[in-house]
């Protein structure tokens, strides 16, 4: 008898064993990611990760212009995906994503000691990881340029604004849009001012600083109103062609290969991008430049970048939480650096890079380094789509730089009241 | 059956119930929160009287915009649907090839979802390779290419136009069944007294088409008002703000966590809805309200 029923339970006991290594099979994650989040070998991944576990990964890519108010309406009704992306940034994490109260806490995951410290730091709370890096954040946006058309016209890489326009007015007069500018996205032109924050801190020190302790306003700023003035004059002159309106970031590259254009704003995964889809066209012959607008020489650092993080109301947390560790292993990290073009990297310890020679050179010819003011300025990432907005009634002649300044003024002061920030209160 | 039978007033209950807790107490919920600091930043919530209303109507934001935007997109499509929308009927009226084929084409559009209309509509006016340019430039009147959605100058107009094209084919066949109603006799006897097309359209047609053209009038200041769809998939407000109107404007302040501001919008375009409809009772029911 004593027999029949340890057998009976050893049985149990295999078939409970079963149960839990098939228990999370038929179980769907949803991740929900802004378009350009999801790379393709993020997609493979999520295949073998199915093949593995039997959970399966639905993505729901939401177009960019329409990303982050999906994304926060979805958070504050309380019917958000098991997984969303966001853009990581201390402040903004709190401000806007609420992650304390939003997201799961990630510290305890295996893989959490290996995220790169800085990168980290913009995805924590009071000492609690709440994302996972999605992406390179040592790349910078900057000018990419077609060597063969510089070297074709005898022209050298800028190192100021009025070299800059002289660059541009010799590509114009040979028949080319100097500059491919996607504005129809609408949060790429931006980067030509947010990005150039590092250009307001070299003119004006401590800018930041005191922007966030409430202490200056950007309407205070000559050298923010002098970027304003510049981007509009590129595209008064027709730097950036007649159809920059309609123009998307998804066709820069077609437009650099054809011969469209000449340069566009972009970070160093893009010749590998371009080489892929125009094999024609070697990555090589695209050089970089950081934007010379205001005379800016100082190369424009972003330590945050689309992170992943795991809905605190979801279902399907620990199916989640597997899904994370799954693309933090070592292999898969170094599988979407190998398979993405834009990674050089990725903010893990484990990571191994993949800078080529010219793109070290890049980042060596500018050894004064600045933080982009979308992250060294509080309550200027929430507004992202704002500024873009407001540039663009700029762009078109419906507001002028001075009334561009006053508005992300007015947001940030909203925005910094509602959360009750002290230097505002 | 009788038709003067009273029935007791508790019948009108459930209904009453269902429409306080559905609308009532909702709506004094919204009207509510438009007095505090309600947002995604903070767990409290302050009452701050008038605070949200002097934001909304300050020339500091953009808010003032969407309402003057809201309200042009009400007026034009309003008149522009009605008086295609009666042209057509007018038309669609009279014996014709394929009677029932054009009325169908141009009812077609108007059972389409607003996003996919937008959607294909994105499509046909990009400036570079859209379907309107590039017809025009292959015609020779390349001159006439215009940056349809992405010029703020025209965005406005573009986003108007397709919205008549997507709704005059229902005020159409709503005017279609009032014109039908109307006797023939009278064009009979008007036709006798060698009344000309004009002046049957003038003096029959119109006069009696009123009531019907009220309800036209009703539906497309109401639809009007209420307009986010539209917009939000043609151009999401751009460019720059220049197509915002007040719902899109609520959307994207619930989307940044304002709630108490995207309440304080639709408090204010109650507002505009109840000062639309008394006048439009006012002015369009007259003697025992039998027009609406």
């Amino acid at each position: 008898m004593k027999k029949m029923l340890a057998l009976a339970l050893a049985l149990m006991m295999l078939l409970g064993a079963a149960a839990v290594a098939h228990a999370d099979e038929g179980v769907t994650i949803t991740y929900m990611a802004s378009q350009d989040w999801v790379q393709d070998a993020e997609m493979e991944l999520a295949e073998k990760f199915t093949e593995q576990t039997g959970i399966k990964v639905d993505f729901q890519i939401i177009p960019s212009d329409q990303y982050t108010n999906l994304l926060n309406s979805k958070l504050n009704s309380g019917e958000c995906p098991d997984l969303f992306g966001s853009q990581a940034g201390k402040t903004d994490i709190v401000t806007l994503l609420n992650v304390e109260k939003n997201a799961v806490d990630l510290s305890g995951e295996a893989w959490a000691a290996t995220v790169d410290p800085l990168a980290a730091a913009e995805t924590s709370v009071n000492g609690k990881l709440y994302g996972q890096p999605a992406q390179d954040v040592s790349a910078v946006w900057a000018i990419a340029y077609n060597k063969k058309v510089f070297e074709k016209l005898n022209l050298k890489v800028p190192t100021n604004y009025e070299e800059f326009k002289a660059v541009c007015e010799a590509i114009k007069a040979d028949g080319m849009i100097p500059i491919y500018e996607a504005v129809a996205d609408g949060w790429h032109h931006q980067l030509w001012f947010c990005e150039l924050g590092v250009a307001i801190e070299h003119d004006e020190p401590g800018t930041a600083d005191k922007l966030n302790s409430n202490a200056m306003k950007f309407a205070d700023s000559a050298t923010a109103k002098k970027l304003i003035e510049q981007i509009k004059e590129m595209v008064d002159l027709g730097y950036w062609g007649d159809n920059y309106m309609a123009n998307e970031y998804a066709d820069a590259a077609r437009a650099i290969a054809e011969g469209e254009c000449a340069m566009t704003v972009a970070n160093q995964g893009f010749p590998t991008d371009l080489n892929a889809a125009y094999p024609e066209f070697p990555a090589e012959d695209i050089g970089f430049f950081v934007m010379p607008l205001c005379d800016n020489q100082v190369l424009n650092m972003n330590p945050v970048g689309p992170t992943r993080f795991i809905y605190s109301g979801s279902k399907n947390i620990d199916a989640a939480k597997q899904y994370l560790a799954f693309l933090a292993e070592p292999e898969n990290i170094q599988y979407q650096i190998e398979k993405v073009g834009k990674f050089n990297t990725l903010p893990f310890t484990t990571a191994k890079d993949a800078y080529s020679d010219d793109i070290s050179a890049f980042y060596a010819a500018y050894p004064e380094h600045g933080t982009v003011y979308q992250t060294a300025v509080n309550y200027v990432n929430p507004q992202w789509m704002e500024i873009g907005k407001f540039l663009v009634e700029v762009l078109q002649g419906d507001s002028t730089a001075e009334g561009m300044l006053k508005y992300i003024d007015l947001n940030r002061e909203s925005q910094a009241k509602a959360a009750q920030d002290p230097a505002w209160n | 059956m009788n038709k003067n039978r009273i029935y007791p007033t508790y019948f009108v209950f459930g209904a009453l119930l269902l429409y306080t807790v559905l609308f009532v107490l909702p709506s004094l919920t919204g009207l509510g929160y438009s007095f505090t600091d309600w947002s995604v930043y903070s767990d409290e919530i302050h009452f701050i009287g008038l605070e949200n209303f002097a934001t909304v109507f300050s020339s500091d934001y953009n808010y003032t915009r969407m309402l003057a935007n809201t309200i042009r997109f009400t007026l034009v499509t309003t008149v522009v649907k009605n008086a295609v929308g009666l042209a057509l009927a007018v038309l669609l009226t009279k014996k014709v090839k394929l009677l029932n084929f054009h009325r169908a084409v141009m009812y077609l559009p108007c059972v389409l979802s607003a996003l996919i209309v937008g959607m294909i509509f994105k499509s046909v006016l990009n400036p570079k390779i859209g379907l309107l340019n590039t017809f025009l430039r292959r015609i020779g009147l390349g001159f006439l290419a215009s940056n349809w959605l992405t010029d703020s100058k025209i965005a406005f107009r573009s986003v108007m136009a397709v919205d008549i094209w997507k709704g005059m084919g229902y005020i159409m066949t709503i005017l279609i069944a009032g014109i039908m109603s109307i006797p023939q006799t009278y064009y009979e006897a008007a036709s006798i007294d060698g009344g000309n097309a004009w002046q049957c359209f003038r003096h029959i047609t119109l006069p009696l088409l009123v009531p019907t053209l009220t309800v036209t009038t009703v539906l497309n200041v109401i639809y009007g008002l209420k307009v986010f769809d539209m917009v939000y998939s043609l151009t999401n407000g751009g460019p720059g703000f220049a197509t915002e109107v007040m719902y899109t404007g609520v959307y994207k302040e619930f989307g940044l966590g304002r709630y108490a501001v995207g309440t304080t919008l639709s408090t204010v375009m109650t507002l505009v809805m109840l000062v639309a409809g008394y006048f439009m009772i006012k002015h369009m029911v007259k003697g025992d309200g039998q027009e609406i």
